[in-house]
Order: C-alpha cells, then structure tokens, then sequence
C-alpha cells in the first residue's frame, strides 16, 4: 500500500508540486480565498485520474505524458495566478484536451488509412486558410482568430498538424506520392513530386505571411528543412532548399515593415523603450526581478508585461519562480524532446517515423522560438508556449499532437510483442 | 516573513529539480539497458531471454536481455543468476538448466508459480524450451530467444 508514496514515482513530485503551489498562492494573496485551495485540489484530482487511466489501460510510453503534466501544472499554476478567470477557463480547456488526447489516440490506432489521405489533408488545410482570410478577426495584431458562438480560435493551430501529417503521406516513399498511375518517366515524375512538396509548402506560408503570423512561418519551414534533412533522398535538392531562403530572408527584412521592426528592436530594444521596445525589455526586467529563487507565487509583478499569459508566460514563471524554475522547464522540453525522438527510433513504420519526428521537431521548435524570443535571443516572434501558454486551440492541438504521439508509442510495443528475429 | 517566502520558493525549485532527477534516472536505466542488450545479443551464439513487458511500467530494475551461457537461477535474493525485485517473484522461483546443449526450465517451488506459454509449469518438472517460448513470472514476462535454432 505504502508504495504509492515512493520517491521513485514521479508523479507524486507532480502532485507535491501543485499542493505547494496552491497553498503559497493562498497565503500570498490578499484577501484570501478559499477557492483557490478547491481550484488546487480539482487539478490535482484530474491529474491522478489521467494518470491512472494511462497506466491501467497500457497506453504506451506512459513519459510523455508525465512531463506534459508537469509543464500543464506551471502553466494553470501561472495562468491562475495572473487571473483566477482566465486560469478556471485553462483548467476546462485542459479537461477537454485530455479527454481529445484520449480519443485521438483511439481514433489513430483504429484507423490505418492515415497515410493515403494526403489530398484531403491538401485541401482541407487551403480550406481552413481561405476560411481565415474571409472570416478572419483581427485580435492582438495578428489576423487568424475565427469566432463561432462566442468563442474564438486559430485554425492555424489545426494547419499545423495537417502540414506534418501531409509531410509523413509524403516522406513514407520520398517522392513517388504523386502521379503513380500516369505516363510520365520516372525522372519526370520526381521532378513533378518535389514541386508538389516545395509548392504546397510555399501556400502554407503564404497564407501564414498574410496572416502576419511570421513565428508559424519559421516554424513550417524550419520542420520542413529538417524533415527533409533526415528522410529525403537529394542532397542537391536539400542544398537549393536552403540557398533559396536567403534571398526570401533579404527582401523579407528590406521590405517588410513588420520584420524590420522585430529585428531591429531584437538588436537594440533601448532605442524606443516606450514603444516598439516596451514588451521585450518589461520581459527582461521580469527575467531580473526574479533571480535565483524568484518572488514568490503572487509577489511579483508579472502584470507589467504585455500578452503575458500567452507569448511571455515565460518570463511571468522566471520572475514568480525563479530563473532556476525557468531553466527546469528548458530542460523539462527537453526532455520531452528525447521521449519523442526515442518512440521514432524504436517505430519500424516509415509513415510513424515521419509523423513522430515532424511532431516532436515541432514541439521543440515551438519551444525554442518562443523562449529565445522572450529571453532575447533570438528575434521575437508571437507563438504560443505549448502546454503552458493560455489559450484553447493551442492547447488542443497540442494535445492532438500528443495523443498521435502517445499511439505511435503504443504501435512500437505492439511491434517488438510478435516479433523474434531481431539481432541478426 | 521573507525568510518564509524564500524557503516556500526554495522548496517548490527542489520539487521541480527532484522530478527532473526521477526522469533522468529513469532514462539512464533506458540507455544502460538499451547498451546492455546489444552487448548480450552480440556476444556470439548463446541464447538470451528478452523482456517483453514495457519496462517503463515495472517499478524495479529489469534488463532487456538476460545472456543463458550457464545454468542459471532466477528469483528475488542476490544470489541467484538473474535478480529481479518484482513482490510476486519468489526468493528463488526458477532454474535454467543446460544439458547438452538443450535448455530446461524448472520451477522451483515458486509461490505463484512460473507459466511458459501461458501454462503453468508443475513443481520440479523440467521443460525443454524452444525459440519463441513466452516465460511469465510474477509481473515480468520474456521470450526465450535460442540463436542457434533460428539459423
């Protein structure tokens, strides 16, 4: 019975974590609230209960999702702390994406079509954009939000998961997608292929440009880049990929006001402190407020910062808890990252092996641009944090993401269950 | 006050650490076993028995692979060949037995007793084990893997 409580069960860190956090904030903010402890207490619930459905029912690498727990945890813990409304409307965002984690990996295991749809994950993806580019509302600069009902959300988020999904139909046989019933030779048909592939890339970040979400852009193309990196065929091909972003990259910053403003202010944010600067450098004097240790849950000021539920929640957890906090969520990424990248090298499917790297890659990237954006190391570029920034659709899809992961897991045991003749 | 908060704080960056550290133990267990297994596979002609659970799932230390050069015991005190900590694993549960070059399994009075193929194996009998035999004790079940008979 005892053994629940060992130390050697990361979970229960997980729950040490959110009852320590729960009861700071308790003490911490005036006047009290009693809410808050029941608020705690209700994550807390959601958490085991996750967890223990993933552990009894033999989901597969039961890792990822603990690490994803730990990074939802600070995220509601954050979010909560900055605006109890917003961190109640997280938590049941949270709910709903769990519960999606579940059913997709269901659906994705049921279902072994996946890898023939790759038309209809084409035009559904042009679809949603002409849909944004009609219907779009502008919210916080960037044109992509649609509103149904009341309730907003990115359709980007869902492009998201179409472009890796496409990009595995794709690299399952590298460049023979396309045109296999037709006349053409084999040369021609290559060459038509990689077009199709270069050229569907290009719509998405098109649309993505008149959105003006340049952070997703650097994201598409950099999953793209590395994708093609571990599983194309031509090196030459490859080469032209990246020689063609220079000059895409130059008239970018000569004649885009928008991505000469986020350089500029990257190199030198002290120039116009009161403007154009004002969200980088409040990120910066939060990242110091906070030192070692941090402020403590609640004595901070984290609300100096602009959008900072969403793209700076980073630097909020720095100030609030520490740069050593911040640090462990890196590593937490990280970490995430391996889990990923070992599930792709045990799959023997090509099509599973696309789509976990493409998804893995993806979480990665996301983190890093948006981290080094927020610590100025890099140009900043607005994207959510996945798992920890405030917002549905970006919660979903990674969740989405992450369940297409969690089965990819399981299809690798199932695998290695009937099969004998390894080591050969 | 202060003195409070900062220790509040201290504690809740050692939780964090504390998780961090449970993960990358259990990664490095991954990795070493990961390493252990390809040692036991290229070690030449000797069969091995493979683990099949998800090893993730078990709460002790399992290898992937187990090399059979000698007769070997199996059970839960340090003395035996193979040691697995698993609670419904007796002190000694198994043997591995070599004649002549064929390989026996024999139960050793076990508590909750040893299946091979799903049927359970009668005390003190001794089953000639073949490629592809599923051995289960307790919570952790294996693949008998005889390399010779495979060629």
């Amino acid at each position: 019975m005892f053994e629940i409580f060992t130390y050697r069960k990361p979970i229960n860190y997980v729950i040490m974590l959110n009852l320590l956090a729960y009861l700071i904030m308790f003490c911490n903010l005036k006047p009290y609230n009693v809410e808050t402890l029941a608020f705690g207490i209700g994550i807390i619930v959601m958490i085991c209960i996750t967890y223990f459905i993933i552990l009894k029912s033999n989901f597969g690498d039961e890792y990822l999702f603990l690490i994803v727990c730990m990074l939802i945890s600070l995220g509601i813990i954050m979010i909560y702390r900055l605006d109890n409304n917003t961190g109640i409307k997280q938590a049941i965002w949270t709910a709903i994406g769990i519960v999606l984690f579940f059913v997709t990996c269901m659906i994705f295991r049921l279902i072994k079509i996946w890898d023939s749809l790759a038309v209809c994950y084409m035009v559904t993806s042009v679809f949603l954009y002409l849909i944004t580019l009609l219907l779009g509302r502008n919210i916080n600069g960037a044109t992509n939000w649609i509103v149904i009902g009341g309730q907003s959300f990115q359709p980007l988020e869902i492009s998201k998961i179409l472009y890796i999904l496409f990009l595995a139909c794709y690299f399952k046989n590298p460049d023979q997608l396309f045109f296999r019933s037709s006349k053409y030779d084999e040369a021609k048909r290559i060459y038509l292929n990689k077009f199709i592939l270069v050229l569907f890339t290009f719509i998405n970040i098109f649309f993505l440009m008149l959105q003006k979400e340049w952070g997703s852009i650097l994201l598409f193309f950099l999953v793209y880049i590395i994708v093609l990196y571990v599983f194309g065929k031509d090196r030459i091909f490859f080469l032209c990929n990246i020689l063609m972003t220079i000059p895409v990259a130059l008239f970018g910053y000569h004649f885009v006001y928008h991505i000469r403003v986020r350089i500029d202010t990257w190199l030198n944010p002290w120039k116009d402190i009161a403007g154009k600067g004002y969200q980088i450098t409040q990120s910066l004097f939060a990242i110091y407020s906070g030192g070692y240790f941090g402020t403590g849950l609640g004595l901070g000021r984290p609300d100096m910062v602009p959008a900072v539920n969403t793209d700076f929640i980073f630097s909020a957890i720095c100030e609030e808890m520490g740069i050593l906090t911040g640090v462990a969520v890196i590593l937490l990424y990280m970490l995430l990252a391996y889990r990923g990248l070992k599930v792709v090298m045990k799959v023997k499917s090509k099509f599973n092996q696309v789509l976990g790297l493409g998804i893995t890659t993806m979480l990665g990237l996301q983190t890093f641009i948006i981290i080094g954006g927020v610590i100025k190391l890099i140009p900043l570029t607005g994207i959510t944090l996945p798992y920890i920034s405030y917002g549905g659709s970006s919660l979903i899809s990674s969740f989405i993401i992450l369940g297409i992961l969690q089965a990819i897991s399981k299809e690798d045991y199932i695998d290695s269950d009937g099969e004998i003749d390894e080591g050969e | 006050m202060g003195i409070l908060t900062l220790l509040m704080n201290f504690i809740f960056v050692l939780i964090i650490y504390c998780f961090i550290f449970s993960i990358i133990r259990l990664i490095y267990m991954d990795i070493k076993s990961m390493n252990y297994y390809y040692r036991a596979i290229g070690n030449g002609n000797f069969p091995y028995l493979k683990l099949i659970n998800q090893r993730e799932l078990l709460n002790y230390k399992v290898e992937e692979a187990y090399l059979l050069s000698k007769d070997s015991t199996i059970g839960r005190q340090d003395k035996n060949t193979i040691v697995i900590k698993d609670p419904y694993i007796s002190g000694q549960h198994a043997q591995i037995i070599i004649k002549e070059g064929t390989y026996y399994i024999k139960d050793l009075g076990s508590k909750n007793g040893t299946y091979v193929n799903d049927k359970l194996l009668r005390s003190g009998y001794e089953w000639k084990l073949t490629n592809g035999d599923k051995i289960r004790m307790g919570q952790v079940e294996f693949l008998f893997v005889d390399v010779l008979a495979k060629r």
